[in-house]
C-alpha cells in the first residue's frame, strides 16, 4: 500500500485514495466547497490547494491521487508522496482563494439560515483574511424560486456546482444548469421545469453557503438554538437515517444522516417536510372512555381494568388490529396480548421511485411492515373477513399512521363492536370509534426499532418528549399483563423479543447504534 | 540574410492552390502514401526524432503527445484538428485553412493514422463561416479521390473526417475545454488528472493538434526528421507562421525560420511602424504572453528557450506591435477585458478575479484610480495566475492555463509601464 | 430563474435531411448539440425556447442541459436579432486600428449603442472579441462574413447597402 506523508503525519492508504479523502479520514482539516463524496470530482472551488513535493505547481487535494511509485522515484527513499497543507504558501493561497470567494459575497450572516453552520464563515474564521480589499461595486442579483421548495440568493453563490451536479447524478432530473459564463455565471432553473422533484431538498443540504435555502425553514430559527438528535425516517420502509432538529416541543426541520447501507447521504422530500403534518394535532393526553356518545377522562387503573374484564371474559373471541406504523417493541407486546386473531387494516401502497444514483422512496410508505411480521408472524391475511366469519366483538386497534379514512368494511366492522380499545396519540376519526381511547406517544415521540424492507433494524430514537399522561406504546400493553408478567424495562422486552425469534436475539440499543444492524445473525452476541 | 524559402506558405500567392488538382500537382498526398507503408510507431517515431512542438501556444513536444495514446486499448482513437483560432494577435490557421486546405488535411490523416484512428474532427471556431463552407468542399474533395473514406490508398486504412463548428468562446480552444465543447456541452475545461490521450473525448484516448502543427507534418515525412531540425532552433527547429498586427506598416503572416529576431521581423518583414513612431511595447506571442518593452523586444529571438529567458513565452507567435501612440494602461484593460469576456467561470481565481482587474483598471482609465491599486494589480494577477518561474510552486491555481493567460500580461503591462499607471492615479490626486 | 418564454408552437427543423446527416456524423447524439443549434438558429434566427426543446428531445437530454450549453456561447442568441448583426472587434490589435471609430459610426449614423438594435429591425451593433483576423485590422463580421481592413468610408457604404 502506498506511503503518504501529510504534514507530519505518516499514513498507509489505499491506492486511488486522493489526499483529500486520506486527509479528511485522518483529521487533517483541509478545505474545499465543490468536493462531495456522492458527486464527481471537479476541482473548481480551489479551495483545497495543497503543494506535493516534486510537482512545481499547487495540486488540488480533492483530484490528486495516491500511488505507488517506482523506488528511485520515492520521496526520501520512502514516501511515495509527501504533502504540505500548512505550509506558508498553502496558507497564503487559502486566504487569497477565500478573498475571491468573498468578493461579491454579502455580508449577510446576521440575517442569513446558514449561519452557524456555514463552510464559508467557517473557513473564512480559521484561514480567511479579515478585511476584504475589493473597493469595487458587487455583483447584485435579487433571489429567485428554483422551485417551489428551494430559493436561490444568487448574491451569496459561490458557484461550486454541487447543486447542478447533484441534479443530474444523484436525482438524475438535470433541472439545474448554469446560466451564461464567467463573471456572469448564475445557476438556474427553466421557467416552465422548476426544481420540483422529491429529491429538490438535499440541494439545500449540499450547499455550503447559504445560497440555496429550503422555504420551509428560511428564517424560521437558528442553528445555535436548536438541538439535535439522530433519528430514522417513518414514512417509507427504507427508513433514511436523519438527525431531527427542534427547540423545546417544536422540530424545526428534518436533515439526511450519512448511512451507505441505507440511504448514502440522502433524502426525499416526502419524508423532510412529513413532520409537519404532526404538529397542531388534537392531542389525547389522558385515557378515555365513551359513554353515552361522549369521551370523558378515566384515570389508566380503570382503563386497564375495563379493559382486563372484557379481554378476558371474550377468551378468544379477541381481535388485535397490528400496526406497521409501530415499533418491533409495541407490535410484539399487542401480539402477545391477543389471544384470538391478530392482523392489519388494508395496507396502503404508493409509487415506488428508484433514482439513477439508487437512491429509492420505497411503495411501502409505513415504516416497519417487515418488523411488524418479523415478530408477529401469526398475522392473518384477511383480518376483516376472519373477524366476520368468528363474529368477533372486542377489538384492540393501534392507530395506524395519522388521521385515515376508514374503508366501507371497516366502518361495518366497527359499528358491530362491543367494544373497541384504540391506542392512539390523536383524535383521529378511528379513536372517534372507540369505548376507550388510551394515550400514546406520537411519531417522533417513540422510541424503539424498526426494521426496514432490506431487513436492517435500526433505533428509532425519540426526538420530543411525552406530551401529558401519554405513555410509550409498549408500556401501555404492558400494563395489560398480570405484574408478575411484565417487563422491567425496554431493554428485558427487547431481550424476551429476542428469545423468540432468534433474528433478533441480542439486540440492544448500544449495538444497534446510529447506523442499525443487518438481520441474518448479526445481533447474536 | 538569405530569404527564407517557406514551406508552409510556400504557394498561397498562386491560383486555386486551396483546390486538390493544384496540390497534387506540387507533390501534394505524397507524403500520406509514404505514411501508409510505415508502421504507426513508425511515424510516431518520426515526428519524434524532428521535435516538432505544437504550433498551438503550448510548445508541447508533437511526437510526445501522440506517444501517450496507449496501445493496448481497444477503445476508438480520436484526432481533433484545433482549429479554434482565437488568441488575438493571431491569424495563421486561417490562412491555411484557406489557402492550402489540403497541407492541413493531409497532415490530419498522418496523424490519425500515426494513433490509429479512424474519426477524426476539424473543431473550427464559428466565427470561421467562410473556412468552414471551404472545408467541406475540400472534404468533399478528399473523399471523392479516396484520401478519405474506407480503403485510403487502397491501403486497409479508412479515416472519417467530420467538421464541426464551434459557436463563440475561446476557452473551447483549451484542449479539454474543446472536447467538453464536442461532446455537445459547455465548454468548461476538465481538470487533469484523467489526461485526454487516456481519457479524452467521450472518454476515450484523444490527441489535440493545431492547424499549422498538422501541416508540418506531411513535410516532415517527405523530407525527414533532419532537414526538420536543420530549420532555425534545435530545441524547437522548424518553419514558423508569425503573425505581425498592431500599429504596424504591412501587417501579416510571415513563414520564417524559429529563432528569427524580433527586430527583423518587426521592421523588416511588417514593415516597422507608421510613420516612423516609435516602439513602446510588443506581445511576442498572442495576448497571453508577457509584454516585451521595445529594449527587450529589440533584442529577442523568436523562439521557446530565449522568450522564456525573458520571462514571456513563444505561444501562438502572435506578434502585437504598440507604437509610442497606444496608452499602455488602455491596451491592459483592453486585454483584461478580453480574458474576462472569455473566462469560462468554473474556477473561483479566474472567474472573480478577471472581473475584478477589469472593474479595477476600468476605474483607473476613468481617473478614479487610487493609490493602492498599483499594488492590488500586482496582488490579484499573482492570485489569479502566479508569476513566470518555475521555481516557486506558485502557479496551478486554476484549472486550466487560462489564469496565467490573464495574469502574466496584466501584470507585465504593470510592472513595465508603472508610471503610465501612476500617472492617471496621481492626476486623481492633482485633482483632489 | 431563466426568463424563457414557455415554448408556443414546437420548432420544427426545415431540413431533416440534414438532421439527419448531423447525427450520422458524430458516435453518440449529444455531440450533435452544437452543430443543430446551428441549424436551428440558420432557420429561426436565434435560440427560443421550443428550439431547445426539439433539440432536447433530438439528442435525448433534459432541455436544462441544452440551455447550459447555449448560454454559454457568444454566438448564440437567445432573441431575436436585427437582420444584420454588426459585430465589431474591439480586442487590442482592431481596437489600435480604428474599430471604435466604427462602432461610433454605427451609434452616431443609426442611433443604436452597443447591444442594441435599430427600430425597424435593420441592425444589431455588437462589440466582440477577437475575431482571428488581426493581419486585416479593424475587422468587422456582418453575419456570416467579415469585412476587413476597413475604413469609416468603405464601412459606411457597406452599411448603406444592406437592405
Amino acid at each position: 500500500m502506498p506511503l503518504l506523508k501529510i504534514d507530519d503525519l505518516e499514513i498507509e492508504v489505499k491506492n486511488g485514495t486522493t489526499v483529500l479523502e486520506a486527509a479528511l479520514e485522518n483529521g487533517i482539516d483541509i478545505p474545499y466547497y465543490c468536493y462531495h463524496p456522492a458527486l464527481e470530482i471537479v476541482g473548481s472551488c480551489r479551495m483545497c490547494l495543497v503543494q506535493v513535493e516534486g510537482m512545481p505547481k499547487l495540486q488540488v487535494s480533492c483530484n490528486t491521487f495516491v500511488g505507488e511509485v517506482p523506488p528511485e522515484r520515492k520521496v526520501d527513499g520512502n514516501f511515495d508522496m509527501v504533502v504540505q497543507t500548512q505550509n506558508d504558501l498553502v496558507i497564503q493561497e487559502r486566504k487569497n482563494i477565500l478573498e475571491f470567494l468573498l468578493l461579491n459575497h454579502p455580508l449577510d450572516c446576521p440575517v442569513c439560515d446558514q449561519a452557524g453552520e456555514c463552510y464559508l464563515q467557517d473557513y473564512s474564521f480559521k484561514f480567511g483574511n479579515a478585511h476584504s480589499r475589493f473597493d469595487e461595486d458587487k455583483r447584485v442579483r435579487p433571489n429567485e424560486y428554483l422551485g417551489s421548495q428551494i430559493v436561490i440568493n444568487h448574491n451569496r453563490c459561490i458557484l461550486c456546482s454541487r447543486c447542478t451536479r447533484f441534479t443530474r447524478e444523484i436525482s438524475g432530473t438535470s433541472e439545474l444548469f448554469v446560466d451564461e459564463r464567467g463573471y456572469s455565471s448564475k445557476i438556474a432553473a427553466l421557467e416552465d421545469r422548476p426544481l420540483n422533484n422529491l429529491l429538490a431538498g438535499n440541494v439545500a443540504d449540499i450547499c455550503p453557503v447559504g445560497a440555496l435555502l429550503s422555504t420551509d425553514y428560511v428564517h424560521k430559527n437558528r442553528i445555535w438554538n436548536l438541538q439535535k438528535k439522530s433519528s430514522v425516517c417513518q414514512d417509507c420502509s427504507v427508513g433514511c437515517n436523519i438527525d431531527a432538529f427542534y427547540q423545546k416541543r417544536k422540530i424545526f426541520r428534518l436533515n439526511p444522516r450519512e448511512n451507505q447501507d441505507v440511504n448514502g447521504y440522502f433524502m426525499c422530500d416526502i419524508g423532510r417536510y412529513g413532520f409537519h403534518r404532526f404538529e397542531d394535532l388534537e392531542r389525547v393526553t389522558r385515557p378515555l372512555f365513551k359513554s353515552n356518545g361522549i369521551f370523558s377522562e378515566i384515570s389508566w387503573d380503570t382503563a386497564i381494568e375495563k379493559i382486563g374484564d372484557k379481554f378476558n371474559g371474550a377468551e378468544e373471541k379477541v381481535a388485535g388490529v397490528l400496526s406497521p406504523f409501530h415499533t418491533n417493541e409495541t407490535n410484539f407486546m399487542l401480539g402477545r396480548f391477543i389471544k384470538g386473531i391478530i392482523g392489519t387494516f388494508p395496507h396502503i401502497e404508493d409509487e415506488e421511485i428508484t433514482y439513477p444514483s439508487g437512491f429509492r422512496i420505497s411503495s411501502d410508505r409505513s415504516p416497519n411492515k417487515r418488523g411488524m411480521h418479523d415478530v408477529c408472524p401469526s398475522i392473518v391475511d384477511d383480518l376483516a373477513s376472519e373477524i366476520n366469519d368468528k363474529e368477533i366483538r372486542v377489538i384492540y386497534i393501534l392507530d395506524n399512521e395519522i388521521d385515515k379514512e376508514i374503508d366501507e368494511t371497516w366502518n361495518k366492522i366497527l359499528t358491530k363492536m362491543d367494544f373497541i380499545v384504540v391506542q392512539a396519540y390523536a383524535m383521529t376519526r378511528l379513536a372517534k370509534s372507540a369505548h376507550l381511547i388510551l394515550p400514546g406517544l406520537a411519531p417522533f415521540e417513540r422510541e424503539g426499532t424498526i426494521t426496514n424492507d432490506q431487513g436492517r433494524v435500526q433505533w428509532l430514537r425519540s426526538v420530543l418528549p411525552n406530551n401529558g399522561e401519554s405513555r410509550p406504546d409498549w408500556e401501555i400493553l404492558n400494563l395489560l399483563y398480570k405484574t408478575g408478567e411484565r417487563f422491567s424495562d425496554i431493554n428485558e422486552l427487547m431481550k424476551g423479543m429476542g428469545e423468540q425469534f432468534p433474528s433478533y436475539s441480542g439486540m440492544t440499543f448500544f449495538k444497534l447504534g446510529d447506523q442499525g444492524l443487518p438481520l441474518n445473525g448479526n445481533l447474536k452476541t | 540574410m538569405n530569404a527564407f524559402k517557406p514551406v508552409l506558405t510556400e504557394h498561397i500567392h498562386q491560383k486555386d492552390c486551396h483546390t486538390l488538382p493544384f496540390y497534387k500537382s506540387v507533390g501534394g498526398y505524397k507524403a500520406l502514401e509514404k505514411v501508409l507503408a510505415m508502421q504507426p510507431d513508425a511515424v510516431i517515431q518520426e515526428v519524434k526524432e524532428s521535435n516538432l512542438r505544437g504550433r498551438g501556444g503550448a510548445g508541447f513536444s508533437t511526437g510526445v503527445k501522440w506517444g501517450f495514446i496507449p496501445k493496448d486499448s481497444d477503445q476508438p482513437k480520436y484526432l481533433i484538428n484545433n482549429a479554434d483560432e482565437s488568441e488575438p494577435g493571431t491569424f495563421k490557421d486561417r490562412l491555411l485553412m484557406n489557402k492550402t486546405p489540403h497541407q492541413m488535411l493531409e497532415g490530419m490523416i498522418i496523424a490519425s493514422y500515426a494513433i490509429n484512428c479512424n474519426t477524426a474532427f476539424i473543431y473550427i471556431r464559428g466565427e470561421f463561416y467562410k473556412e468552414y463552407q471551404l472545408l467541406k468542399k475540400t472534404l468533399a474533395e478528399a473523399y471523392q479521390a479516396n484520401l478519405l473514406g474506407q480503403g485510403i490508398f487502397g491501403s486497409d486504412y479508412n479515416l472519417e473526417v467530420v467538421i464541426h463548428r464551434g459557436a463563440g468562446a475561446y476557452i473551447c480552444g483549451e484542449e479539454t475545454g474543446l472536447i467538453e465543447s464536442l461532446e455537445g456541452k459547455r465548454g468548461w475545461p476538465r481538470i487533469k488528472p484523467p489526461f485526454p490521450a487516456i481519457e479524452g473525448y467521450l472518454h476515450c484516448p484523444t490527441v489535440v493538434n493545431n492547424v499549422e502543427t498538422l501541416a508540418c507534418l506531411p513535410h516532415i515525412i517527405n523530407h525527414g526528421a533532419d532537414w526538420f531540425k536543420s530549420i532555425g532552433s534545435e530545441k524547437g527547429p522548424g518553419p514558423r507562421l508569425f503573425c505581425v498586427s498592431g500599429t504596424v506598416n504591412n501587417p501579416g503572416v510571415f513563414e520564417e525560420p524559429m529563432g528569427i529576431s524580433l527586430k527583423e521581423l518587426i521592421f523588416d518583414r511588417a514593415g516597422g511602424i507608421p510613420e516612423n513612431k516609435q516602439l513602446k511595447a510588443v506581445f511576442p506571442g498572442g495576448s497571453s504572453s508577457a509584454i516585451l518593452t521595445a529594449e527587450e523586444a529589440l533584442d529577442v529571438k523568436m523562439d521557446f528557450e530565449d522568450l522564456v529567458e525573458k520571462k514571456s513565452m513563444l505561444g501562438s507567435a502572435g506578434v502585437i506591435v504598440m507604437d509610442e501612440t497606444v496608452d499602455m494602461v488602455q491596451a491592459c484593460l483592453n486585454i483584461a477585458r478580453f480574458y474576462a469576456h472569455e473566462s469560462c467561470g468554473q474556477c473561483t481565481p479566474c472567474r472573480e478575479g478577471t472581473a475584478w482587474l477589469v472593474k479595477m483598471l476600468t476605474r483607473i482609465v476613468n481617473g478614479q484610480g487610487k493609490p493602492d491599486d498599483i499594488d492590488m494589480l500586482y496582488e490579484i494577477t499573482d492570485n489569479i495566475g502566479g508569476r513566470i518561474d518555475f521555481s516557486k510552486g506558485s502557479f496551478g491555481k486554476t484549472i486550466c492555463p487560462f489564469g496565467e493567460a490573464v495574469a502574466w500580461p496584466v501584470r507585465s503591462f504593470v510592472e513595465k509601464f508603472e508610471n503610465e499607471f501612476r500617472s492617471y492615479i496621481q492626476q486623481v490626486e492633482a485633482v483632489a | 430563474m431563466n426568463t424563457m418564454a414557455t415554448p408556443q408552437e414546437k420548432f420544427i427543423f426545415a431540413n431533416p435531411d440534414k438532421v439527419d446527416r448531423i447525427f450520422s456524423q458524430y458516435p453518440d447524439k449529444k455531440s450533435a448539440t452544437l452543430s443543430l443549434l446551428h441549424l436551428a438558429q440558420a432557420q429561426e434566427g436565434y435560440i427560443s425556447g421550443s428550439v431547445i426543446d426539439t433539440i432536447a428531445d433530438l439528442v435525448e437530454c433534459h432541455p436544462a442541459i441544452v440551455m447550459d450549453c447555449v448560454s454559454f456561447y457568444s454566438m448564440f442568441f437567445t432573441k431575436p436579432q436585427g437582420r444584420h448583426k454588426i459585430q465589431v472587434c474591439q480586442t487590442l490589435s482592431c481596437s489600435v486600428n480604428g474599430a471604435d471609430a466604427l462602432v461610433d459610426h454605427v451609434t452616431n449614423k443609426f442611433s443604436i449603442k452597443p447591444g442594441e438594435t435599430t427600430d425597424d429591425r435593420r441592425f444589431t451593433l455588437m462589440k466582440v472579441e477577437c475575431l482571428g483576423s488581426c493581419g486585416t485590422a479593424p475587422v468587422v463580421q456582418i453575419n456570416n462574413d467579415y469585412h476587413e481592413g476597413l475604413t469609416n468610408e468603405r464601412f459606411d457604404e457597406l452599411l448603406e447597402s444592406l437592405p
